[in-house]
């Protein structure tokens, strides 16, 4: 760089770069302030590099959301123990689950009409949980502020 | 650095890293996979970026635009589609101003070189200091402010051409 010898008269170049990104000495600075006041067409460089660095910083180049980076940041080992395990728990519990229904339904100590009036307590708890789940599942595909961080 | 705390860190570089790999890579598949080979690789050893020797931001998006060098390496020819530097965007919800101007800028972009590409990102994108970029780019800090210049009038000729 030759700005120590440049002259207020010369076209700024680079410099006007550097003065938008406040990059410059203060010599530099001043030297690119007095040359803009009286050059009209770096004065206009240095708006449109101003527009361009402002239209740059506002684009969208990647919108991929940072719950996504954190689901990406595990290693495959990591995704695929944890997937294990999460499907060795739920096996676990609807194999208890299973025992359990089929011990009820087969069961001689209750009543059938008991056996029928907890069945219908159970089964409205459970379509109720259905019904909340798929709401919320049909609201998360279709929200458009879920990566949204307040 | 501890393994939660990089990870803490890196989740806010996820974008901006994915931006600069598509700008190398010129797909946004190819890119997401160069960030997430990344952030493997930075996690899984947290102690090999020391702090003392700068800030987490410019090592990080060295081993990204390290990992995009070698899947370059690695690709044949023909692989490389500069027409696709956009990420799929923000859907036809969007401000079809908006998309439209940002389709011209991304457009204008692929028509610059990769260097440039890279300046732009790493300054008016990231927001990165001229040492900063220095440090990513691993060029000398004096240089930064010329290619910077000189990507960026590239830029305006480009999209003055186009609009």
């Amino acid at each position: 760089m030759n700005n120590g010898k440049r002259h207020v008269d010369e076209h700024v170049g680079e410099l006007l770069s550097g003065f938008v990104d406040g990059e410059l000495t203060q010599q530099e600075r001043q030297l690119v302030s007095l040359h803009c006041d009286d050059c009209a067409e770096c004065r206009e460089i240095l708006t449109n590099l101003r527009d361009l660095r402002q239209r740059v910083g506002k684009a969208n180049l990647s919108e991929v959301g940072e719950d996504r980076w954190r689901e990406t940041m595990d290693d495959n080992t990591v995704k695929t123990t944890r997937s294990i395990g999460w499907l060795m728990f739920i096996a676990g519990l609807l194999a208890i689950a299973g025992i359990g229904v089929v011990g009820f339904l087969f069961s001689d100590e209750i009543p059938v009409g008991m056996k029928l009036i907890i069945i219908a307590v159970y089964g409205g708890l459970a379509t109720l949980l259905y019904s909340v789940l798929r709401q919320r599942l049909i609201e998360r595909k279709t929200d458009k502020y879920k990566d949204v961080e307040i | 650095m501890k393994n939660h705390e990089m990870r803490q860190q890196l989740v806010q570089l996820g974008n901006g890293a994915h931006a600069l790999a598509i700008q190398m890579l010129g797909n946004a598949d190819d890119a997401t996979d160069a960030v997430h080979d990344a952030f493997v690789k930075a996690l899984k050893q947290p102690d090999a970026y020391d702090a003392r020797t700068g800030p987490l931001t410019p090592w990080f998006l060295r081993v990204v635009r390290n990992h995009c060098i070698d899947m370059i390496r690695r690709r044949r020819p023909g692989d490389v589609d500069v027409d696709d530097l956009s990420d799929p965007g923000p859907g036809p919800e969007a401000l079809l101003e908006t998309a439209q101007r940002d389709q011209a800028l991304q457009q204008a972009l692929s028509r610059l070189s990769s260097e440039q590409r890279e300046m732009i990102v790493l300054r008016d994108y990231m927001d990165l200091s001229y040492a900063e970029i220095a440090d990513v780019l691993l060029i000398t800090p004096g240089t930064v402010m010329s290619r910077l210049h000189r990507a960026r009038m590239a830029l305006k000729e480009e999209l003055g051409s186009n609009e």
